[in-house]
């Protein structure tokens, strides 16, 4: 028998809140190497953000170790995903370090829509798929619902499922022994030339970037000279070992294996997700297939706010980046808004992250703009612009075809919301390919939408169509002719850029209405009027007022009890202190993500 | 040789809370008051040798008229027992027109009271109970004429304008009914309803509806036009007095002079030290200090407070005060932002004064933030 026999390398995939985390929380207390007091309660997840939204960003590997019931100590490679589409990449890249995945499905739920696209991802990888009904504890718990969806659904045979409940620890060592037994050992050539594959990798103060590696051929050490492939870059290896938790130095990491490695590698743009390590001397002749280059969907400006610092804000973004190769950014200015940064992330969610981040972790204060996507401009000479900020986009005399980015969408609904549905995703311009009914209560709708319609707010307003109960995953299908314009708002007469749009010209005046609408809900009254408009090209398609304010004082004698007048003015200094002053208007910073939350109407 | 000092002594009783109130007040019984008084004596007693002479007192509250006579008496007693009141020149005492009766008054006169202020609020019956006063607009009037009788010559009437449901013609009636009982000085507050209170529930649930801004400026303009035709001239933002009359008291607040707040929740600003008591009852009663709160002002807090205190008056902030409370000049620290407010046509500058426009008064707020800096 190999060493490779002792080894199992899987993931766990779910929709998103089907207990993946939990489950994976189970896997460690029941194998060795992870003590109880070490338990937080998600130890896979370690960042506040993803706590707080019960998703996993960052990828978190760990070693353990498995007592079976045969006798023999087996190795597990639990290789955590991410959990949301905008990372469907970095998802696959972490299944092809993988031979099987644990397909975790709430028996109160049955398959959802990410349900459905991780088990795709795991098949493309060729992926020994095992099914796992998990909340079997819940009143409202229907396993055999959940078995029949993943039969039919994604033609997985799940009558074996192991049924658990991660919350209650309930199944578990079955489950376990499920995974020994029907999970393939590693295979590969420990003598072959190094093959090996990044599937992640995070920044260290002091290692710096740090590879977590699947070795699918040959053997790496300490000292060795490795290239990657796709970068072409040559590092010498300065550490190998296993996650257990924590970084644990091991003598060599060999075919089959999962652990990290350090080259004193500066960024973690230069170890990319899905590159192949190979060394230098003894090359391996193809490198791994799948590797592709992270490309920004998303964009959006990224400016200090206040008092806040150019170069905090600069500092902080490429702290940032050192560990999260999927984020790009450049330096821009706007006029409304000065010196910043256009930002590029993978989708609406990454940006909402990288912001949220920004302003926690590094506790700057700052102003996001609309976000954006990339449009494809071709000019009447001939020469094509990629223009994802709308300030670039060319005077409309000189732009001869205009094409935006569409997706891919599939939506899974409950059935009594296809109607309403299908009305958001024909107002987003949406055109249906396809609608399936999974059973007699759930049905797949399969939209071709443009991307800036997805990100504005189609999520938010599918979650509050379907009560929580509709989920959405998207990819990129290419680009499309469309008719745009630049929707211009106006305070108080003058051009705010930052709040300028591309929209679809259909749009325009809705959009319009619904900024000048809002804008009015978030800007204080002054002392005098102001004018809110919105414009297309000169013309004006909509327009609301501030009323001006006529009388903020309060006067009250305490007693000689200065300390509330003193805190009520402090109190209102602050809140001018948040106001981005726009020619004579005060704008709160809210007021630019106020214009694109999603409004019930 | 210690400066003069305002004596500000707090009550914190009332019959009955109004629907607006958010003071520090409540209904006790009688066996409650005594205790407080004696706390209070005792607290005056300790903190008396430490302070200057007293040339102004206002007793406070609450309602100070809700005490009845023996404790009036036993407290000015202390007032006397504690303090060196030989340049006092201004003897205040609120009261509440439904709780006065001439012994209270005879009462007030025996313990040095020179001044009384009313809390009348309003003349006008309906508006009274919308507030939640104990008191008819007809006894106020009579509460007047028992003062008078009583032998105060300085009166001071507490007056609310922008309440729920009073039109421009209420307040103006109000006015014109107070002027007419010619009153040494006049207090007019904007109702505002502050968070807690009874009128706050009012306004979330739809019972009543806050003034808008239009007519709550009309009123306030139109009763300084009042009230400056019958000789009450404005001098602070909410209050006007006959020539000679403005609160002495209420003065020092406004430009940081030395005052010792004795009672619950009580605060004091002596020698550049601001404190306060306690505002638990059960802890005021206590023996021993009731000081709770002490904070040296820093050169900021004195610039800002000068500052925002100051722009109350009619007046103005004076340059002088202003480089004698801070060391500083007030048209070098501030320049940027005397410019700021002064261009919006909110605040004058003169040689000697920064003031509040007429504007200015309505915005003050807006101008006072201006010179607050925060982190």
């Amino acid at each position: 028998m190999s060493y490779k026999d002792y080894i199992r390398n899987f993931s766990i995939i779910a929709h998103i809140d089907h207990g993946k985390s939990t489950l994976a929380d189970r896997i460690l207390e029941r194998t060795g190497l992870v003590a109880e007091r070490d338990m937080k309660e998600q130890i896979l997840d370690n960042m506040d953000i993803e706590r707080e939204r019960g998703i996993t960003i960052k990828l978190q590997t760990r070693r353990v170790v498995y007592h079976a019931k045969d006798g023999n100590e087996y190795i597990f490679n639990l290789i955590d995903t991410p959990g949301h589409v905008d990372f469907t990449y970095e998802v696959s890249r972490s299944l092809a370090a993988c031979e099987g995945a644990l397909l975790i499905v709430d028996a109160t739920q049955g398959v959802e829509a990410q349900t459905m696209a991780n088990a795709y991802l795991a098949a493309n990888e060729d992926l020994e798929i095992m099914p796992v009904i998990n909340k079997i504890d819940l009143p409202s718990a229907d396993p055999q619902m959940a078995i029949e969806e993943v039969e039919e659904m994604l033609a997985i045979e799940a009558a074996d499922a192991p049924l658990v409940s991660a919350k209650e620890g309930i199944g578990i060592d079955e489950m376990l022994e499920a995974v020994v037994e029907r999970i393939p050992a590693p295979e590969g050539d420990e003598d072959a030339p190094l093959k090996a594959l990044i599937f992640d990798s995070v920044y260290d103060n002091y290692k710096g970037v740090i590879i977590y590696t699947r070795i699918m051929d040959g053997r790496v050490k300490k000292g060795d000279m490795i290239r990657l492939m796709a970068t072409g870059k040559v590092y010498e290896v300065t550490e190998v070992g296993i996650l257990a938790p924590g970084f644990v130095p091991f003598k060599e990491l060999k075919a089959g294996e999962v652990g990290y490695l350090t080259a004193s590698i500066k960024q973690v743009a230069d170890a990319r997700v899905g590159d192949t390590i190979t060394l230098q001397e003894n090359p391996t002749p193809e490198p791994l297939p799948g590797y592709r280059q992270v490309q920004s969907m998303v964009y959006c400006g990224i400016y200090p706010a206040g008092n806040e610092k150019y170069e905090a804000v600069k500092d902080a973004l490429e702290k940032l980046q050192v560990n999260d190769a999927a984020f790009v950014f450049e330096p821009e200015t706007s006029q409304a808004l000065g010196f910043g940064f256009r930002g590029g992330f993978l989708g609406l969610l990454h940006m909402e992250i990288i912001v949220e981040r920004l302003e926690r972790e590094f506790n700057l204060s700052i102003i996001t703009t609309s976000p954006s996507v990339i449009y494809r401009i071709t000019k009447t000479d001939g020469t094509v612009e990629m223009v994802q900020n709308p300030s670039n986009l060319p005077p409309s005399v000189e732009i001869a075809k205009m094409e935006e980015p569409m997706v891919k969408a599939n939506i899974m609904i409950p059935n009594e919301y296809v109607g309403s549905i299908m009305e958001i995703c024909q107002d987003r311009r949406g055109r249906m390919q396809h609608m399936e009914y999974i059973n007699e209560n759930r049905v797949v709708l399969e939209y071709i939408m443009p991307l800036n319609e997805v990100i504005y707010d189609f999520f938010d307003a599918l979650k509050s169509k379907t009560r929580g109960y509709g989920s959405l995953d998207y990819e990129f299908v290419g680009y499309e002719p469309s008719k745009l314009v630049k929707l211009d708002v106006l305070l108080n007469k003058e051009l705010v850029d930052a709040f300028s749009m591309i929209v679809h010209e259909s749009k325009a005046y809705q959009r319009g209405r619904f900024v000048c609408e809002k804008l009015k809900e978030v800007i204080p009254m002054h002392q005098f009027e102001v004018p809110i408009q919105a414009s297309v090209g000169s013309k004006v398609i909509a327009r609301e007022t501030v009323r001006a304010y006529r009388k903020d004082v309060l006067a009250k004698c305490y007693g000689g009890d200065i300390t509330r007048k003193k805190k009520l003015l402090e109190k209102q200094k602050e809140g001018k202190k948040r106001m981005r002053q726009f020619g004579s208007v005060e704008v709160p910073q809210e007021a630019f993500t106020a214009v694109l939350k999603y409004d019930e109407k | 040789m210690k400066n003069s000092i305002g004596l500000y002594i707090h009550i914190p009783f009332c019959l009955r809370k109004c629907r607006y109130c958010d003071f520090l007040s409540s209904p006790a019984d009688r066996e409650g008051r005594k205790a407080y008084v004696d706390a209070l004596c005792e607290e005056m007693k300790n903190r008396g040798p430490e302070a200057g002479p007293v040339d102004t007192v206002f007793i406070g509250g609450g309602t100070p008229s809700v005490l009845e006579e023996d404790l009036i008496l036993e407290l000015g007693k202390a007032v006397r027992g504690s303090f060196d009141l030989s340049s006092c020149q201004e003897y205040s005492i609120e009261a509440n027109p439904g709780t006065l009766t001439e012994e209270k008054i005879r009462a007030f006169r025996e313990i040095g009271v020179n001044r009384v202020s009313l809390g009348v609020q309003s003349f006008n019956d309906r508006l009274l109970r919308t507030l939640g006063r104990i008191h008819s607009a007809e006894e106020a009037r009579r509460s007047v004429q028992m003062l008078r009788k009583g032998g105060i010559d300085n009166i001071n009437l507490d007056l609310m304008f922008a309440l729920p449901g009073q039109s421009l013609e209420d307040w103006e009636e109000t006015l014109e009914e107070a002027l007419a009982l010619e009153p040494e000085h006049l207090s007019f507050y904007a109702l505002i309803i502050e968070e807690g209170t009874p009128f706050y529930e009012d306004l979330r649930s739809g019972r009543i509806r806050v003034t808008d801004d239009e007519t709550d400026r009309e009123m306030y303009h139109r009763g300084l036009a009042l009230m400056e035709k019958a000789g009450c001239r404005q001098y602070e933002i909410s209050n006007a007095s006959k020539p000679g009359r403005e609160s002495r008291h209420n003065l020092k607040y406004w430009t940081m002079q030395d005052y010792l707040g004795c009672g619950l929740g009580a605060h004091s600003y002596l020698e550049g030290i601001r404190s306060s008591n306690t505002e638990e009852m059960k802890e005021y009663l206590r023996p021993g200090g009731k000081t709770v709160w002490v904070h040296p002002n820093s050169e900021k807090d004195t610039r800002e407070e000068a500052i925002f205190t100051g722009l109350r008056l009619v007046e103005g902030v004076s340059k002088v005060r202003f480089f004698d409370k801070t060391g500083r000049r007030l048209e070098e620290v501030y320049r940027a932002e005397i410019d700021r407010v002064r261009e919006q046509g909110l605040l004058e500058e003169t040689p000697t004064h920064i003031r509040l426009t007429k504007k200015g008064m309505d915005l003050a707020n807006t101008v006072m933030s201006e010179f607050i800096e925060v982190e």
